[in-house]
């Protein structure tokens, strides 16, 4: 079966800076891929660059086979890549369950014309409640109606999952969902990504934490200064001399 | 949807509708002229507060061309009608094409680039507007204006006193319940989130630049239909009226009120529309200095406006939270 996700020499430069440089992976449908590299690898650009928020400086990146390079986010999204980002942005003016709805915004069929003319409600109604189901499937279920300035760290961490997942994605981009919570909440999120994965969903996982990571990676890309410095399945990850070098070397200097 | 609120009653939101309608308008009958006209400039402003709500507001957008589209409105109708002598029809889906047309080619440029720029833009509207109707010689009848016009009649119907303040009660309750049906589907959603986060709101699917003129024209339309309205409330039309104060204190209606609720727009508007009536025999003309407070007064202690009072009052009775 081919890839979902294909990236092929993937560049991007910040004025002198390679932030991504000549990067190739790929993701398959059920597959969680785990992304790891020390502070400033660019881990965070290659999510941005495939969701279409950063315009790359070369290389191409193929969804379902077609090139989306180039194309707005909100186009990228609607082929069905949702992410997160890696510090929580909720619509503060909204509830919980409105927010949820928002990542559901490229499902809805109704045109304004049928909205004005009050014949939506159904459909309205409909994705309420699969929005309230993913409320509760991340765990937020009494917090529906809640304004999200009142959520905790963690529950916002949450709450970006449950947006993402509204869009009904086949790719899926996580950057660093477990940074911040307690072990009881990376518990339950490693929960929340196994059963997404299971639903072939493909799921692209940027984390520092290896013990989240490794056991639940099924391949790890290992990104040092921009570059891919190694990857594959998580225990050859692990013991690979570039990585202890790079990642764990910049992490003992800490 | 169900209704929250305990006092509302359990009724259909066409039955509403209509019980608000009657009331609005059944109120017309029993008040003289000079009430009935100072009655129809009120329904006027709620109606303008709550399409500037729906832009700034909801969609945040900061915008000071409101009053420069209604004033696109009124001079167009007025124009169709007694210059080109355009049938009523005909002249009304002009006007409303007119302001299709200006809203457009003021959002799509000035969406592309940051928020600032859009207030920039509409700011030049209005004043341009103003200068274009100041020299607009016979066309638009310069300082002085269009007058000595009556509204014709329509499919037969002379409408007339509290009949013509039916339609603009009318106006008020169709332009209430097509903002609360598009605020509560996606749009709505969509125009929100792209007030709170455009790039979370694009990385969710929405057309950030898209979202926004849409906003900025729908709600530029209803305006210019509201200046419609207005021209045959006065029977003339002249520069004044449509100037950059007027966008103002639209603004600081929507803010007193409580921005991004609708029930604010409407209690803004109110407020602010009596407070002179209320304020000039104590203090002349100084009541500008009363609305100067009162602004202040709701962006330092209560940013959500009255509404947000009342919010906070209905919580303690109720105690959950509401939007
Ligand atoms: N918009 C930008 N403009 C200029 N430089 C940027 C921009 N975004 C990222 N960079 C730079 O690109 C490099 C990679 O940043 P990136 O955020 O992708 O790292 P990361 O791997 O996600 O790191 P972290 O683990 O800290 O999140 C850094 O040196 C960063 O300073
Ligand atoms: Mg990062």
């Amino acid at each position: 079966m081919s890839a979902l996700l294909e990236v092929r020499g993937l560049t991007k430069r910040f004025g002198g800076l390679t932030a991504v440089h000549d990067l190739d992976f790929e993701v398959r449908e059920g597959e969680i891929l785990g992304v790891i590299g020390p502070n400033g690898a660019g881990k965070s650009t290659t999510f941005n660059l495939i969701a279409g928020t950063y315009a790359a400086t070369a290389g191409d990146v193929r969804f379902a086979g077609e090139p989306i390079l180039g194309l707005a986010p909100h186009r990228i999204a609607a082929r069905g890549v949702m992410r997160t980002f890696q510090h929580n942005r909720p619509f503060a003016g909204m509830p919980v369950i409105d927010n949820v709805l928002v990542g559901a915004h490229t499902r809805f069929g109704a045109t304004l014309w049928s909205v004005v003319l009050g014949r939506s409600r159904a459909e309205e109604a409909r994705r309420r409640e699969r929005a309230a189901e993913l409320v509760q499937f991340v765990g937020l279920g009494e917090l529906a109606r809640a304004d999200v300035t009142t959520l905790s760290f963690g529950q916002g961490r949450l709450l970006e999952i449950a947006r993402a997942l509204a869009g009904e994605p086949r790719l899926i981009l996580f950057d660093e969902p477990a940074a911040g919570l307690t072990a009881a909440e990376c518990a339950r999120l490693a929960e929340i990504i196994r059963g997404i994965a299971a639903r072939s969903i493909a799921v692209l996982l940027i984390e520092h934490d290896m013990h989240f990571l490794l056991p639940l990676a099924h391949r790890v890309v290992v990104l040092n200064f921009g570059a891919k410095i190694a990857d594959g399945l998580p225990a050859e990850v692990r013991t690979h001399p570039a990585v202890m070098d790079a990642y764990l070397g910049s992490h003992a200097a800490h | 949807m169900k209704s929250e609120n305990p006092l509302a009653l359990r009724a259909t939101p066409l039955i509403r509708g209509a019980g608000a309608f009657i009331v609005l308008a059944g109120a017309a009958f029993f008040m003289g002229d000079y009430h009935n006209d100072v009655y129809r400039k009120l329904l006027l402003w709620v109606t303008l507060a709550l399409g500037y709500n729906f832009l700034f507001g909801v969609c945040g957008q900061v915008a000071f061309s409101h009053f420069a589209f209604y004033g696109i409105g009124a001079y167009s109708i007025v124009i169709f009608l007694f210059q080109l002598h355009l049938p009523f029809p005909l002249a009304a889906i002009c006007g409303i094409a007119l302001c299709i047309a200006f809203a457009l080619a003021v959002a799509i440029p000035s969406t592309r680039l940051e928020g600032f720029y859009l207030a920039l833009v509409t700011l030049a509207l209005g004043q341009l507007f103003i200068v274009v109707l100041n020299e607009g010689g016979t066309v638009t009848g310069g300082t002085g204006g269009i007058a000595n016009y009556r509204l014709p009649e329509i499919y037969g119907l002379r409408l007339r006193g509290p009949w013509y303040t039916a339609v603009i009660a009318l106006l008020v309750v169709a332009t209430y319940a097509v903002l609360v049906r598009l605020d509560r589907s996606w749009f709505g959603r969509a125009c929100r989130a792209v007030r709170d986060n455009p790039e979370a709101a694009a990385a969710m699917g929405v057309d950030v630049a898209r979202t926004k003129v849409i906003a900025f024209t729908l709600t530029s339309v209803l305006a210019g239909i509201g200046g419609m309205v207005y021209a045959f409330v006065d029977n003339t039309v002249n520069p004044p009226i449509f100037g950059i104060e007027n966008a103002f204190l639209l603004l600081f209606m929507v803010i007193v009120g409580g921005a991004g609720r609708h029930a604010g727009a409407v209690i803004g508007a109110v407020l602010l529309f009596l407070l002179p009536f209320w304020l000039s025999p104590l203090v002349g003309h100084h009541h500008a200095l009363v609305f100067g407070v009162l602004v202040v007064a709701a962006i330092l202690l209560e940013p959500r406006g009255l509404i947000g009072i009342y919010d906070r009052v209905a919580d303690r009775y109720k105690g959950s939270p509401s939007r």
